[in-house]
């Protein structure tokens, strides 16, 4: 049972990191693939205000996300100022400097991670606790649903098709990218202190590039922008791998398989499908606009 | 801008579908992996793929031959013993998925891991579920302190790092050491060991440097390291990396003696270094071919079935007697009518005590979770090792 609590509990994370991932690369056009770090910040902040301060989890871990979406702030002004791509440098730079960081302090573990972080221990039953992360894992998925939706959603569209219009408009651009930007920071975050309180054990490794890679290729395949895209992609690309474990194929095909199972899967379907598993709707217009737009010009 | 939706939009049902093949996938193989009533299990969850596969594959492999060995001995008391061997590619999220689905779904009551990382992510899982976890080849110091459940049968860095450190002081009569350190668990416990024990000598440490486990370049470090002009330089590094530090250290001029702990004592070293190996001090926990019998025809088995020698050879040689130990553990429960459980197996290991294996010999594992074992002392002489001491 609790390998089915873990591969359910990664399932939703992955989820909520990758809905929370595409909010801000395929509904806000924000080009970052740091997302990871902000899981991260958000891990490791619940992880010690639980540990250290003595925090109860269940504040500790919404903390967590405070600090993901403040320390995103910080790293967005600046970077969003000048021009979108700096906010990738700028981004990546952040990345690699707060792993750096987490490595070469005492305090967060250090490079040989941080274990003894307080969480639920089987004896008291991960059930609940499981329940709990897939049910914050759905209401992120309604709520980046609702947000993409509604006329903030819109606008945001509007923003990502064509800024210099929607500045025109006398909306301020600015604002909103580094709204977009905290928002999904601070879900991530907030996945990452869930992790940390089921694992109770954080390395820095695990919020490096890869994972970037990892997140987006969940988002790539299931459909960027499309609200249940990176859902399907999640679950898919966290069962794939478990699934061939099962196989028990040898070590000299499992290794490569394993290997290329991402790369290979993000190349498909650039040349096969570039619009992912799930095709995005149309968000900028909504679907009621969209179907009566259709009837007008038929008509 | 309107996206086209005529372009193979997937249906709910396709899409209900897909996920239903996926979670058909996952039952898949899940019969396969039953066994037999008789069978006594314990888990092996160790790196198969990635970058240290290198070391773990020839690991399973030293501990499947211990396993048949000890099947067509008679198994134990009757009773076939099997290995479930999961892969951890050294990674601790994928172990923690490995070590999941070794207690949750195969239901060992002992596993066995290593890799320091590995060990410590999930030491939380062995302590929960009261599952008893062998930390074989790990060496980390933090390893004695990960809870009532996580014990290991290698010694920890407090044993070989601080002998070959007190060596390098009284012995050869080094005063001043540099220490060059991979920045992860392995490297700084470590080396705080070695500083800790080479200042105890009467040494001073000169120069202290950690370099990241990434790291292709440590030009800045040995510069750093050639500057406090030390008399000794000991490395705290990984197999892979640790020759082409050596290399770059004899290419900038660093002509001191060079000491390491047993991840690098083994033939490739000297393939890689050549002349350069020369005067390299290592540690090995487990005698060598030259000190036992049984040790010498294991290298031989190796050289003719698999054409080499095995890399990491004392690794291999504690992986190999694992499953004697976890034999004896069994065998002692049956004996004592005792269920399968992990917290039975802690137990029954403790009663026991003390284990003679057939490769590493007397295996004492102690209350405070460590193991005490004699060091060896290896240099490169003539491009060859040699036995220089034996410690402890």
């Amino acid at each position: 049972m609790e390998y089915l609590y873990t591969i359910i509990v990664m399932m939703a994370l992955y989820v909520i990191l990758a809905s929370s991932f595409d909010f801000v690369i395929g509904h806000g056009g924000l080009i970052s693939i740091a997302h990871p770090i902000f899981y991260a910040l958000g891990a490791y902040a619940s992880a010690l205000l639980a540990k250290d301060l003595h925090w109860p989890i269940v504040l500790a871990i919404p903390a967590g996300a405070v600090v993901a979406m403040v320390a995103s702030v910080l790293v967005a002004l600046p970077a969003l100022r000048v021009s979108g791509d700096y906010l990738l440098i700028a981004s990546i730079g952040f990345q690699l400097g707060v792993i750096e960081a987490i490595k070469n302090l005492d305090w967060t573990g250090g490079a040989g991670g941080l274990s003894n972080i307080p969480g639920v221990s089987i004896t008291q039953g991960h059930g609940p606790y499981v329940i709990a992360v897939v049910l914050i894992a759905i209401a992120t998925v309604a709520l980046l649903r609702f947000v993409a939706h509604s006329p903030y959603g819109r606008a945001i569209s509007a923003l990502r098709d064509d800024e210099p219009a929607f500045i025109a408009l006398g909306r301020n651009a600015m604002h909103m990218k580094i709204g977009i930007f905290a928002l999904g920071s601070a879900i991530a975050g907030l996945a990452g202190g869930l992790y940390a309180h089921y694992f109770r054990f954080l390395s820095a490794d695990q919020f490096g590039i890869m994972q970037s890679a990892a997140l987006l290729t969940m988002v790539v395949v299931g459909g960027m922008r499309s609200i249940w895209g990176p859902v399907l992609g999640a679950i898919v690309l966290e069962a794939l791998p478990q699934a061939l474990t099962f196989l028990n194929l040898p070590p000299s095909i499992l290794g490569p398989l394993q290997g290329i199972l991402f790369t290979g899967l993000v190349l498909i379907f650039m040349f096969f499908r570039p619009q992912g598993l799930i095709v995005a709707g149309d968000v900028w217009t909504g679907r009621r606009n969209a179907k009566e737009a259709a009837h007008v010009r038929r008509a | 801008m309107q996206t086209d939706r005529t372009s193979l939009p997937l249906s709910r049902r396709t899409l209900l579908g897909g996920l239903g093949a996926a979670g058909v996938a996952l039952r898949i193989g899940a019969p396969g992996i039953a066994r037999a009533a008789d069978k006594l299990s314990f888990g092996l969850a160790m790196p198969l793929t990635g970058s240290q596969a290198t070391y773990g594959q020839d690991q399973v492999r030293a501990t499947r031959w211990a396993i048949e060995a000890i099947n067509k001995a008679g198994g134990v008391d009757g009773r076939p013993l099997e290995a479930i061997i999961l892969d951890t590619q050294a990674d601790p999220q994928v172990g923690i998925q490995a070590v999941n689905r070794l207690i949750s779904v195969d239901h060992v009551p002992i596993f066995v891991t290593a890799w320091s990382e590995v060990v410590k992510a999930v030491a939380p899982i062995a302590n929960d579920s009261k599952t008893l976890e062998l930390s074989v080849g790990a060496n980390a110091p933090a390893v004695a302190k990960l809870g009532e459940y996580v014990y290991t049968t290698f010694p920890l860095a407090d044993v070989d790092v601080a002998a070959v450190a007190r060596y390098a002081a009284t012995t050869l009569h080094k005063k001043r050491a540099a220490v060059l350190f991979i920045n992860n668990e392995t490297g700084i416990g470590s080396a705080q060991v070695y500083r800790k024990s080479f200042t105890g000598a009467g040494g001073t440490v000169v120069g202290y440097e950690a370099y990241d486990p990434k790291a292709t370049d440590w030009t800045g470090q040995i510069l750093k390291l050639r500057g406090a002009n030390p008399d000794v330089v000991h490395i705290q590094g990984l197999v892979a990396d640790t020759p082409q530090i050596i290399a770059q250290m004899r290419q900038l001029g660093m002509n001191q003696t060079i000491s390491s702990y047993s991840a690098i004592y083994n033939p490739g070293l000297i393939q890689k270094l050549g002349a350069a190996a020369n005067g390299v001090i290592a540690t090995s926990l487990a005698p060598g071919a030259s000190d036992s019998p049984a040790v010498k025809a294991y290298v031989e088995r190796w050289v003719k079935e698999v054409g080499r020698q095995p890399n990491g050879l004392p690794y291999t040689q504690y992986l190999h007697d694992t499953p004697y130990l976890v034999a004896d553990i069994y065998k002692g429960m049956l004996a004592k009518k005792m269920a399968m459980t992990g917290a039975n197996a802690r137990t029954e290991m403790l009663a026991i005590g003390t284990f003679q294996l057939p490769l590493t010999g007397k295996l004492v594992i102690n209350p405070n979770h460590t193991v005490d074992k004699p060091v060896y002392l290896m240099e490169v002489v003539n491009g060859a090792w040699k036995q220089i001491a034996v410690v402890g």
